[in-house]
């Protein structure tokens, strides 16, 4: 087995509160996503194009997958990348303030189609994310690791601002009759968004925290040199062909999804070979999240092949489940179960440290979120997939039981993370009780 | 030399276990002995800590490709020689 060439530098961590309130609101939009699509019932939810659909997607994107990425990366670019940010607090707390205000502001919007909500919208959210690219890919820039997770982080965040960019075109499309023509961007838009980002930032950070933390061999260094471009340079050939040339996008289209099969395979495969083979519900979340992923892949491919196979409205529902909640969401809630307990041993360890008690009562990983109850939110995750797959085709008996589900993973993933923040508190209030 | 040799393979073992069972093993050391421990990934956190405690380190690369750090005590010239000896086997440890 190669070893891990990951640079850590963790006496450069930021503060816990950076990337822990990120962390801890994630979970609270997901349960109103849940609520939301359970208020508005089957009816507002049966195709991708309903406002409804449109705001219970943009709480899942922009308040669950962004805003744990963001958290993520204020907390991994100093330790994985040694790069130092400047003032990380105000900043994260301005970006944090920022994006979970222009995401309810956006949800405001869809639901009330009022052009000035739509305005409010695309202001608190350009300066959210245009803040965070400008601050985090200054710091990458900055970086002198040359380690691919840090050409996959600045990849990620160029389709972020392409994201944003599109994102802002669209939404002048929407406020102004004669931009119609501009919501031929809205699958450029979810392009960028979701293989581009999500995708890119999911395998940079993976290169990681995978070997790290599941005790894996590495990705192999040649499919880690090209991965990242591939998916950077397919993603512009198909945004050209499918807006110019729309009966080739399925060339540029199928390498795209052929590459996210290949990581999920290799990932896989590292996961079965994982030296100490114990239980880890972080390893079954990745499993749920990569199935979901190859599903995902294979149904896109499905549908660009024999389209007359599948509705084109269930289509899209299915993969957007499949790929925002099965895939994407399983994967994070996956990583979030390692990263927090981690986070709250480091920091207790730095807190004895300071006090001159070294490894005083300090819990283990496994204390501070229990096995058993980050399975429990798994088993609500995954019943809640299938359920929400099953509810596209038979919504009257299915939809409210799958929602509910939904909103009741979210709440215990939100549980078990503040049962974290909880035992480092009383673990610091024993340390300075005299 | 081998008796002054002291080890420990952690490389099955995930954040935070290493570092814990190194500082460890480190405390347990005699006069004259030194530390050798096989990790898969270079264990940065683990240098501030033996700084700080009062141990020297050479880290390189094993012939399985696995890292291997060399730990001994600050004045135990013995110690220190022994490690440096072993440590000149093995190819020196270059940063990705």
């Amino acid at each position: 087995m190669r070893p891990s060439t990951a640079l850590l530098s963790l006496e450069q961590t930021p503060p816990l509160s950076v990337p822990l309130r990120f962390f801890l609101t994630a979970p609270l939009f997901g349960i109103a996503a849940a609520l939301l699509a359970l208020w508005l019932g089957p009816e507002a939810m049966g195709s991708r194009w309903q406002p409804g659909v449109l705001a219970f997607t943009h709480l899942l994107t922009l308040g669950f997958l962004a805003m744990v990425m963001f958290g993520a990366m204020f907390q991994l670019l100093p330790v994985l990348v040694g790069v130092q940010l400047r003032r990380p607090v105000p900043t994260s707390a301005a970006i944090h303030l920022l994006l979970s205000g222009g995401t309810l502001l956006l949800v405001a919007a869809f639901l009330s189609d009022h052009n000035a909500w739509f305005i409010a919208a695309a202001v608190v959210l350009a300066l959210a994310l245009g803040l965070f690219i400008i601050v985090i890919g200054h710091a990458l820039w900055q970086a002198r690791s040359t380690h691919e997770t840090v050409c996959a982080m600045k990849l990620a965040v160029v389709a972020l601002a392409a994201t944003l960019v599109l994102g802002l075109l669209l939404v002048l499309a929407n406020i102004g009759s004669d931009l119609a023509p501009l919501r031929a961007l809205i699958d450029v838009h979810l392009a960028w968004g979701l293989p581009g980002w999500a995708g890119l930032l999911l395998v940079g950070v993976a290169y990681q925290v995978v070997p790290m933390f599941q005790i894996t061999a590495e990705y192999a260094p040649r499919l880690r040199r090209w991965f990242a471009w591939a998916v950077l340079l397919l993603l512009i050939a198909w945004s050209l062909a499918f807006l110019h040339l729309p009966a080739l996008a399925w060339l540029p289209g199928s390498g795209l999804a052929a590459a996210f099969v290949l990581f999920a395979v290799v990932t896989l495969r590292l996961q079965h070979k994982r030296l100490r083979r114990l239980p880890d519900v972080t390893v079954d979340f990745w499993y749920l999240g990569l199935a979901c992923l190859l599903l995902a892949a294979g149904l896109w491919l499905l549908h660009q092949f024999a389209p007359q196979l599948i509705r084109a409205q269930w289509f899209h529902l299915w993969w957007g489940v499949l790929v925002l909640i099965g895939g994407a969401g399983a994967v994070i809630s996956g990583m979030l179960y390692k990263i927090v307990p981690f986070l709250i041993w480091l920091h207790l360890n730095n807190r004895m440290q300071q006090a001159g008690l070294w490894q005083g009562d300090i819990p283990t990983m496994r204390q501070v979120i229990s096995e058993r109850s980050a399975r429990r939110h798994l088993y609500l995750h995954g019943a809640a997939t299938v359920l929400l797959l099953a509810g596209v085709a038979w919504p009257t008996l299915v939809f409210y039981p799958a929602l509910l589900l939904l909103a009741a993973a979210y709440a215990l993933q939100l549980w078990n993370l503040l049962g974290a923040l909880r035992i480092y508190r009383a673990v610091v209030q024993q340390a300075v009780t005299p | 030399m081998q008796d002054a040799e002291r080890s420990i393979d952690v490389s099955a073992l995930g954040p935070p276990e290493p570092l814990l069972l190194t500082l460890a093993a480190v405390e347990q050391l005699r006069a004259g002995e030194y530390l050798r421990m096989r990790h898969r990934m270079k264990p940065c956190l683990l240098y501030d800590e033996l700084q700080r405690r009062g141990y020297g380190h050479d880290t390189r690369r094993g012939d399985n490709g696995l890292c291997e750090v060399f730990i001994w005590r600050h004045g135990d010239n013995a110690a220190a020689a022994a490690a440096r000896n072993a440590a000149a086997a093995l190819s020196p440890w270059i940063d990705a």
